[in-house]
């Protein structure tokens, strides 16, 4: 089973790639726009800035090549700033065009424009069935850092709260994202990308 | 049940006021208060003390009172009810309802008879106490009964909440006593409005989560605008647990950290199991961290990052970005720097513009306890740097958590230093992580809830299997404090 990781500079790829090892996945990182846009299932991980690693996306026209891979059924999986990004935009710094592919906007936190990141467990609402969630429990802790976050989308599957509701988990489609990162929140979050490589391996077969 | 934060409003001759313990001979007043009550909406509750009708007897701000009820504001009104006549005219004048402490006290018989001519919804009964005993009016005398007989009082009149004062932690901004409404839950159902040393945002999440609490009133805390009276308590962010590795030659090195080392394991499996018994994060420290080590460090670090699931943080002689970054590539998910950070706090900033602030862990070890002096080189060499000051810098260059070592507790089992660690959790936004001293159950509570930690450390008390990670979890667990579950 392969997945190709989208090989951004902004991630600590280590972890997720033994995560999608121990799922059974063979992995191959990749910043060419023509391989990913080949490839039948897609992670886009990330951490940091939304606009500078939609400018560093772009520039390579990594960009089309999701939009390509999705638009051939391509199984497509954001984590974090990766989630973030298949967005419609964000407010960090002023308004940026994201991947679209989820419907929503990213804002900040409310009223704390200079507050430190959200770091840390936090229990998930399951609200809609998915298969990112099949056999793991409702309220399951799993491990966030983040100071942006979607407040609310039609695509949300699962909610967390933090200073208010947001959206921890959202799909549409052949396209999943989770704010949290599941290859840094133990079995649950094995459980996750468990889920989506199997998934990912029956829509190819 | 949800919670309330209640502003309280002291008044005094007309003017805001608040008193420390009580004591009238040197109150501070505080006219600009005005400004920020007027920007609460109206429905919010106040608790508002006539503070010289506390002392004498008699209603005394009538017109104040009046004034914000016109303004649309709940109020609970107390200070010197001591009859249905006062009880009545407080009423009258629009308050919700009265706060009745002297009386519920020393005058069980007129208590239940106010409480009948006006109705229990109306009353508040209050205990203020200090070092277990009830105090009254306006807390210069002892009262009557025991707290225990008063709270039978209140039950009995058909109460079910009750205002419970820490007379001594009043106006000193130094925490809630959690002691206190804890041994409460034992010896009634009331519910209990809590108040006394309430000062950060922290102490009212905190107190949220007990189970037999309310609410919160907040005086000075409000007025000197540290915690904002609309807020709501927080307590989606778990407390973390958090196992401390610390590695010599790539063994974990048991003993009191900054002498006398023994071998307890290899890291990696240490780091695994502690991940199976629940821990919520792995700390591995270098302790040797020599440039001739580099390399081995960090094939241990790689191997230990390959068998975790759960965040994992690793320092230790880490001097430049290149280090950081290093770290990180072997598998770290963030990084702790701590003489080189006092070498050169602009490193801090460096390294969080260039990997994030959540990957930047301050390492700060401090001695000499509550006043606190930084050291650094293993914390063998005084900076003369106060610990307060310098967390608050590195927190404004961009460090995103700190990892707060007592070095005089560390090793001696004899609990974390917790004045120190709520001084440094009151004065930044980023987390704390208390470490040094861990060694019952309850020094974790403690330095969770007193200390206002979001994580708690600990090396020994693991290795040498003194307390389990569960052991640790369940007993936080049964005191209010949320823990992650670790099943699927």
């Amino acid at each position: 089973m392969s997945v190709t990781l989208v090989d951004t500079p902004f991630s600590n790829r280590r972890n997720i790639v033994n995560a999608l090892a121990r799922a059974g996945a063979t992995v191959t990182l990749s910043s060419d726009a023509a391989e990913i846009a080949a490839a039948d299932t897609v992670i886009l991980p990330g951490v940091g800035a939304f606009s500078t690693a939609m400018q560093w996306l772009r520039e390579r026209r990594i960009d089309i090549a999701l939009k390509d891979a999705v638009a051939r059924h391509a199984m497509l999986l954001g984590v974090c700033l990766g989630y973030q990004l298949l967005f419609e935009s964000s407010t960090e710094m002023g308004s940026t065009l994201g991947l679209g592919f989820l419907r929503g906007e990213v804002t900040s936190f409310q009223g704390t424009q200079s507050a430190p990141p959200k770091i840390g467990w936090n229990s998930i609402q399951i609200v809609k069935p998915s298969a990112l969630f099949v056999g793991i429990a409702d309220q399951a802790d799993m491990y966030f850092v983040h100071s942006f976050r979607v407040e609310r989308s039609v695509d949300c599957v699962a909610v967390a709260s933090c200073g208010g509701r947001f959206v921890a988990a959202a799909e549409r489609g052949n396209v999943f994202g989770v704010q949290f990162h599941p290859e840094k929140s133990s079995v649950s979050g094995a459980r996750v990308i468990n889920n989506f490589v199997q998934l990912a391996a029956r829509c190819a077969a | 049940m949800s919670f309330s934060i209640i502003p309280a409003l002291d008044l005094l001759a007309g003017r805001i006021v608040r008193l420390r313990e009580g004591d009238f001979s040197s109150p501070t007043f505080y006219d600009d208060a005005f400004e920020l009550v007027d920007r609460w909406p109206a429905g919010t509750l106040l608790h508002v003390v006539d503070l010289e009708a506390a002392r004498s007897g008699r209603p005394i701000e009538l017109e104040l009172v009046r004034a914000l009820v016109r303004k649309g504001f709940r109020l609970q009104v107390g200070g010197g009810v001591r009859s249905i006549d006062d009880a009545r005219t407080w009423l009258g004048i629009g308050a919700d309802r009265v706060i009745i402490g002297t009386v519920a006290c020393d005058q069980p018989q007129l208590f239940r008879s106010i409480v009948e001519a006006v109705g229990s919804e109306k009353v508040l009964p209050a205990l203020d106490i200090r070092c277990g005993e009830v105090r009254t009016h306006g807390w210069i005398a002892t009262g009557a009964r025991t707290i225990e007989e008063t709270l039978k009082v209140v039950e009995g009149a058909g109460c079910s909440e009750a205002l419970v004062t820490d007379v001594s932690r009043d106006g000193k901004m130094g925490g809630p006593s959690f002691a206190l409404y804890r041994s409460l839950a034992e010896l009634t159902p009331l519910r209990i409005i809590a108040s006394g040393g309430v000062t950060t945002k922290r102490d009212v999440d905190a107190l949220s989560r007990l189970k037999n609490v309310s609410g919160a009133v907040v005086g000075k805390a409000i007025l000197e605008r540290r915690i904002d009276a609309l807020a709501r308590p927080e307590t989606s962010l778990l407390p973390r647990i958090i196992p401390c590795l610390d590695v010599r030659n790539g063994r974990v090195a048991k003993g009191v950290r900054f002498e006398g080392l023994r071998d307890a394991g290899d890291p990696a499996e240490l780091a695994a199991r502690y991940e199976a018994e629940g821990a919520d994060e792995i700390v591995l420290l270098d302790i040797v961290a020599t440039p001739e080590r580099r390399g081995a460090a960090l094939e241990t670090v790689a191997r230990v990052a390959d068998l975790l699931s759960i965040p994992f943080t690793v320092g230790g002689g880490v001097r430049s970005l290149e280090d950081f970054r290093a770290l990180l590539m072997a598998g770290a998910d963030r990084v702790a720097i701590n003489s080189a950070a006092v070498a050169r706090p602009e490193l801090l900033r460096e390294a969080a513009s260039e990997f994030g602030v959540q990957a930047v862990v301050l390492a700060c070890d401090v001695a000499g306890g509550g006043a606190g002096e930084v050291m650094v080189g293993g914390g063998r060499f005084p900076t003369g740097l106060d610990a307060v000051e310098w967390c608050r810098r590195a927190e404004q260059e961009g460090a995103g958590e700190i990892l707060l070592t007592s070095i005089d507790r560390d090793g001696t089992h004899a609990g974390f230093d917790v004045t120190l660690l709520r001084r440094i959790s009151s004065a930044v936004q980023v987390g704390v992580i208390a470490s040094g001293g861990a060694g019952t159950l309850e020094h974790f509570r403690d330095a969770i809830e007193e200390g206002g930690c979001s994580a708690v450390l600990a090396a020994s008390l693991f290795h040498d299997r003194v307390l389990s990670i569960r052991d640790v979890k369940r007993f936080l667990r049964d005191a209010g404090i949320p823990m992650r579950r670790s099943a699927a």
